[in-house]
């Protein structure tokens, strides 16, 4: 007997799962993974804290310029000291968070589902779709990310959308790769062939079946794509090619502050602590998940 | 079975490795055929520098030589032609051609590339192997902070340090420009410690995931001791992974190689290109963008080939 669904009642009922997975799940799991993973969650949910803070406030203006105190050495009134203009660099990390980091999540979000898409299509289409997108992909993947980032920035002209641009093109052939991968696997699966001969619509099929089973997978990738982001990011307007400086970006800074290196340190030493312990919370916190899930899956 | 088999999948290799390089080289005729800006008008004014802002006449003249008015397709087919005869024109900034540029920059890159994979290598081997053969011991621990660690150092940021430390407070290692040995030791080891870093945790993982092989428990009762089982048999199977990651790290240095060369300020491909990046000489950019993509295409390939050699199971898939 086939149901007759629209599309409306099927974004329904496709919540209504996840909620459902959620509760069978997380409330078994909840206790052993807050114990096990308290102190990467801690260390999480403290970065978290004060970058959701240094949003709405800073201690200091973070584009307020102080000549009469340039290049300050760190002291109780500007703890990492004050840069090339006088402005504060405890608050321009805190503010530069949000670019850094907000910036990442949008463009390694933007790549998972770009990816995604182009994987589940490869994988469960036919194979002249399958290998139309692969070698799509294939052809995306053969320019190192960073050069591609590079040169489409500088084509297009050095701001922050088109770094955004530039990011999110050299991101989603990791996701497309891996969906493909799992959706292959998928479509020999029972259930699959079965929907398929009772002539289940194909968007049903896609997000009953191949979206729950591959999802978890996605964001293990996602979390590792987020903070390899962060550093292409820096890096790029570190290279003058992204976030312009005035703007309180951590890589911007790190070049702003270059050429007073020598003579003040700090100007450089702290923007480029901030990316590495980020990118370092990140990595761990994707590790702990990629070990959770792998635990779940058993 | 196994040679047929072979020459068939070595032929499918092959014709999609052509159908991803026409992928390549029109991904890259795309981002210049739309890339903002008067193409002839930035020719005129770069052939002919210092004398003002070039007349019309002069504009469109270069439009007709160059052909940058006709449809798309028309022009991506000569561009085409001239790419495959791996005649890349001249440089819009210099006026010198761009294979000559090219070559002479790529040899700096190599230096370095070399230089860092051999001091990264060198250190990640050893370290990996004790690190498993000695689970939790002092080593094992090191090797796993230091590869999380050194995945999330930025490499512009340390290249800054190691100057900061070495060159401007011992006075040890010159921090600017290139010649000797002694300016390529401080970019190197940048290098050279992202390359120890990320190899560290991949050779382990290979030898960790090769330890849990069934096989091993198999050899251990026929009383194969410990020693002789970790150096012939767990080695020997984290080799193939081994061999196709150091294939594909080759085309990674040359990424790793951009930021380094600029904070160092070096010679090379990496600040080549973005010298002309930014000074949006077109040519440089298609040749080095396009060496860097067929350069990894073809070791990929090539490291494939070499796995069905290594190990013919896979061919059987």
């Amino acid at each position: 007997m086939v149901h007759q669904p629209c599309i409306l009642t099927e974004i329904m009922s496709y919540f209504m799962s996840v909620f459902a997975f959620r509760n069978l799940v997380l409330p078994v799991q909840t206790k052993t993974l807050l114990k096990k993973h308290s102190i990467i969650l801690l260390v999480f949910g403290f970065f978290a804290g004060l970058v959701f803070l240094g949003f709405f406030m800073t201690p200091y203006n973070p584009v307020e310029t102080n000549f009469l105190n340039r290049l300050g050495s760190p002291s109780w009134q500007n703890w990492f000291g004050t840069d090339q203009m006088g402005r504060d660099i405890a608050t321009r990390i805190l503010y530069g968070a949000g670019w850094s980091v907000g910036l990442a999540l949008i463009v390694s979000t933007a790549g998972a589902v770009i990816g995604t898409i182009i994987g589940l299509l490869a994988g469960s289409l036919g194979r002249l779709v399958d290998g139309f997108c692969m070698r799509m992909t294939d052809s995306f993947f053969a320019f190192p990310e960073l050069i591609a980032a590079i040169v489409i920035t500088g084509v297009l002209g050095p701001n922050t959308i088109n770094m955004v641009i530039a990011l999110i093109l050299v991101s989603w052939m990791r996701f497309a790769r891996l969906v493909r991968a799992l959706t292959e696997d998928i479509k020999r699966r029972d259930y699959v062939i079965q929907a398929k001969l009772n002539k289940i619509p194909y968007y049903l099929v896609l997000s009953r079946h191949y979206l729950p089973n591959i999802i978890l997978s996605v964001v293990v990738i996602w979390t590792s794509s987020w903070s390899r982001t962060i550093l292409s990011i820096s890096g790029l307007s570190f290279l003058g090619f992204g976030v312009q400086p005035p703007q309180a970006e951590w890589g911007a800074m790190l070049l702003d502050g270059k050429p007073y290196m020598l003579s003040a340190p700090h100007v450089m030493i702290f923007p480029g602590l901030a990316v590495l312990i980020t990118v370092l919370t990140l990595n761990l916190m994707g590790d702990h998940l990629r070990d959770h899930l792998q635990a779940l899956e058993k | 079975m196994t040679l047929n088999n072979f020459i068939r999948l070595a032929l499918i290799k092959t014709a999609s490795l052509i159908l991803v390089l026409l992928g390549v080289s029109f991904l890259t005729f795309l981002l210049y055929y739309y890339a903002p800006g008067d193409k002839a008008l930035a020719i005129a004014n770069a052939r002919y520098i210092g004398e003002g802002s070039a007349s019309a006449e002069l504009v469109e003249q270069i439009r007709l030589e160059t052909g940058i008015d006709r449809p798309f397709l028309v022009q991506f087919y000569y561009w085409a032609q001239d790419i495959v005869q791996l005649d890349f024109g001249v440089s819009l900034v210099s006026q010198e051609p761009v294979s000559e540029i090219f070559v002479s920059q790529l040899q700096e890159t190599l230096e370095l590339a070399i230089l860092s994979l051999v001091i990264g290598m060198s250190l990640a081997i050893p370290l990996s192997m004790i690190s498993v053969w000695k689970p939790k011991s002092f080593i094992d621990r090191f090797a796993i902070a230091l590869s999380s660690v050194g995945a999330a150092i930025p490499s512009y940021w340390l290249g800054l340090i190691f100057i900061f430390v070495f060159a401007a407070k011992l006075q040890l290692l010159p921090a600017y420009g290139s010649g000797s040995l002694a300016h390529l030791i401080l970019p190197a080891s940048t290098l050279g410690l992202w390359v120890l870093t990320s190899q560290t945790r991949l050779i382990r993982s290979f030898l960790l995931e090769a330890s849990a092989a069934p096989f091993l428990e198999t050899l251990k009762i026929r009383g194969v001791g410990p020693k002789e089982l970790f150096c012939r048999h767990i080695v020997r199977h984290a080799f193939v992974p081994f061999i196709t990651m150091l294939g594909l790290d080759l085309a990674f240095l040359l990424e790793g190689a951009v930021i380094v060369e600029v904070v160092f300020a070096r010679g090379g491909v990496g600040s080549l290109l973005v010298h002309s990046v930014m000074s949006r000489d077109f040519p440089i950019i298609q040749c080095i963008v396009i060496f860097s993509a067929v350069t990894y295409v073809t070791i990929n390939s090539a490291v494939e080939i070499f796995q069905w050699f290594i190990n013919p199971v896979s061919l059987q898939r």
